[in-house]
């Protein structure tokens, strides 16, 4: 995926930068429940449906400070529960993190997560299917839900996006409880191209 | 994550509590005292770590014994996850209306509409509601906390591991920081004694007043009680009260044991008055809370702790003496506290007395 320098502020889903930016399909699939970090999620979770969101429109720019990641896709049309939608960027922190799972125990993520109940994002390491710990750094956010689809953009310095090199996405439905490692992620990382 | 639940790493002590059901009149000193010490913030308004319930009774959350959790034949029970509607209770309530807009005489008091349930229920909600129909009505009390479970399931479910059962003395916690508000803990919790605070974003549950044992001072449900029927202490001390009742003489059985998560707060259960037949003559054959309903929550053990406590009442009015009832009467205030028997007014609270780690955030 072609991450474009950009002179202007993408931070806004809506600004009209994005027009500029190519956004490739990204497809995602349910985080596989034999990868679940705990036997409470996998016997909870092995017989319900979810991470039914299976495609995710992904565009990436940067300023040479600042690299934005723009995610959309469409919210399903059930009620809200407790649970916030929510959407996440990650890239390998070293070593041969598998995208599928986020991460797994060897091998680390730079996670950049949105939640639609917080203003700001969080800037989270993961090390499988929900295992998030939170990192120093802040990742700002900003999301919009117009016709059904949410629009969010993800932004934090452009050295991690630089160091990962690829990328993957995640998805959770709040309004099918999804949370943790249950929800819907890439199976294979998003090659990055980052022009400079 | 699941590792730090293992045996080979388990509590080197058992922090235990035992609540003499006998002696509980429900004035909910112990919620209150709680509630005032660790769940005053923004966020936390429905959080009540202790609890004392009517039962029978819905309890709190509302049909908590409904929703699943702890474990069967030692693989996870799936949960449901109590809401801001099952807890209930955190009312606002319309001050700015009645007080300060003219509308004193016009308008009553009354909690503020929301629109997600939480003004149907509160903690108390059923208070001495109970069951059985005059003259043979009954109910009694049961106080409630986070039971510190010997396999803490909520931990075991918690994806980003944020729980762990403390070495030292077997007390669960939570890493508020590293709480990702994932809730699976609340699930997996049989007992629906986690709550989650919406402010903040992280789940929270009784802590054992972890800050004041480590000051020697007994938890503030115990020592707020004034009924003296919370023990506090050690289940491993054999010589304190706790590991008497619970292992030696069986008077004091767990709370659903049948969750198989080992629960370490125990309760002596109810005595009762007799049934009374239809013409108020007594029945000396039936015990008003039915035995069966009693085992319903403390197990079959329950019977025979009933009957120890029988047979001692009876030595005693018969002149004998009783080593069981003696503990249970707790002639001594302080002999409830194992070895947290500080007072917490005599401690040092000078501002060099505050730990530089507090201190620096305050």
């Amino acid at each position: 995926m072609q991450v474009s320098k950009v002179s202007s502020d993408l931070s806004d889903p809506g600004a009209a930068g994005w027009s500029g930016v190519t956004a490739e399909s990204v497809a995602l699939a349910p985080m596989p429940i034999d990868a679940q970090p705990t036997e409470y999620v996998r016997t909870k979770w092995s017989a319900l449906s979810y991470g039914n969101v299976a495609e995710a429109k992904v565009a990436a720019a940067h300023d040479g400070a600042t690299a934005w990641v723009r995610l959309e896709w469409a919210d399903s049309d059930q009620p809200n529960t407790e649970f916030p939608d929510c959407a996440a960027v990650y890239f390998p922190a070293g070593g041969d993190a598998p995208a599928a799972t986020i991460g797994s125990e060897a091998a680390t993520v730079n996670l950049w997560f949105w939640r639609s109940d917080e203003e700001s994002g969080r800037h989270l390491t993961g090390n499988g299917p929900g295992v998030f710990r939170p990192q120093d750094g802040a990742v700002s956010a900003a999301a919009s839900l117009d016709g059904g689809r949410w629009a969010v953009v993800l932004a934090h310095p452009v050295a991690e996006l630089r160091d990962g090199g690829r990328l993957g996405v995640a998805v959770w439905d709040g309004s099918n409880e999804e949370r943790a490692g249950i929800g819907a992620a890439t199976t294979e990382w998003v090659s990055l191209s980052i022009d400079s | 994550m699941t590792d730090v639940m293992q045996p080979s790493t388990g509590p080197l002590k058992q922090i235990a509590m035992v609540f003499d059901l006998n002696k509980c009149m429900g004035c909910q000193s112990c919620s209150v005292g709680c509630k005032v010490l660790w769940t005053q913030e923004e966020g936390e308004e429905h959080e009540w770590w202790m609890t004392v319930n009517t039962q029978p009774g819905k309890g709190t959350p509302k049909d908590w014994e409904t929703m699943g959790g702890g474990l069967k034949d030692g693989v996870p029970v799936p949960g449901q996850q109590p809401g801001r509607a099952d807890f209930g209770g955190g009312w606002e309530f319309n001050y700015q209306e009645v007080f300060y807009e003219g509308k004193g005489n016009s308008v009553h008091l009354k909690p503020i509409e929301t629109d997600d349930g939480r003004n149907e229920w509160g903690m108390n909600w059923d208070e001495d509601q109970g069951a059985g129909e005059y003259p043979n009505a009954y109910y009694f009390y049961l106080p409630r906390l986070c039971n510190h479970c010997t396999r803490p399931v909520c931990a075991e479910a918690c994806p980003s591991g944020a729980m762990y059962k403390r070495r030292e003395d077997g007390i669960v916690l939570r890493n508020e920081d590293q709480c990702q508000g994932f809730r699976m803990c609340m699930e997996a919790c049989p007992y629906k004694k986690i709550y989650f605070n919406y402010a903040r974003k992280v789940a929270q549950h009784c802590i054992m007043c972890f800050p004041r044992l480590e000051e020697g001072v007994a938890p503030v449900c115990a020592r707020q009680c004034p009924g003296r029927l919370a023990f506090v202490g050690f289940l491993d001390d054999e010589e304190g009260p706790i590991h008497k009742m619970v292992n030696e003489w069986g008077i004091a059985v767990p709370l659903h044991a049948e969750y198989g998560t080992g629960p370490n707060i125990f309760y002596v259960p109810p005595l009762s008055p007799y049934r009374l037949h239809e013409d108020l003559s007594i029945d000396y054959d039936t015990p008003r809370i039915p035995p069966e309903y009693l085992e319903s929550l403390f197990g079959p053990k329950v019977h025979s702790a009933l009957a120890t406590l029988q047979s001692e009442l009876e030595t005693v009015r018969g002149g004998g003496s009783s080593e069981i009832l003696d503990t249970l009467i707790v002639y001594n205030w302080l002999d409830l506290f194992g070895p947290f028997t500080n007072d917490p007014a005599e401690l040092d609270r000078s501002p060099q007395s505050i730990p530089v780690e507090i201190s620096a955030k305050k």
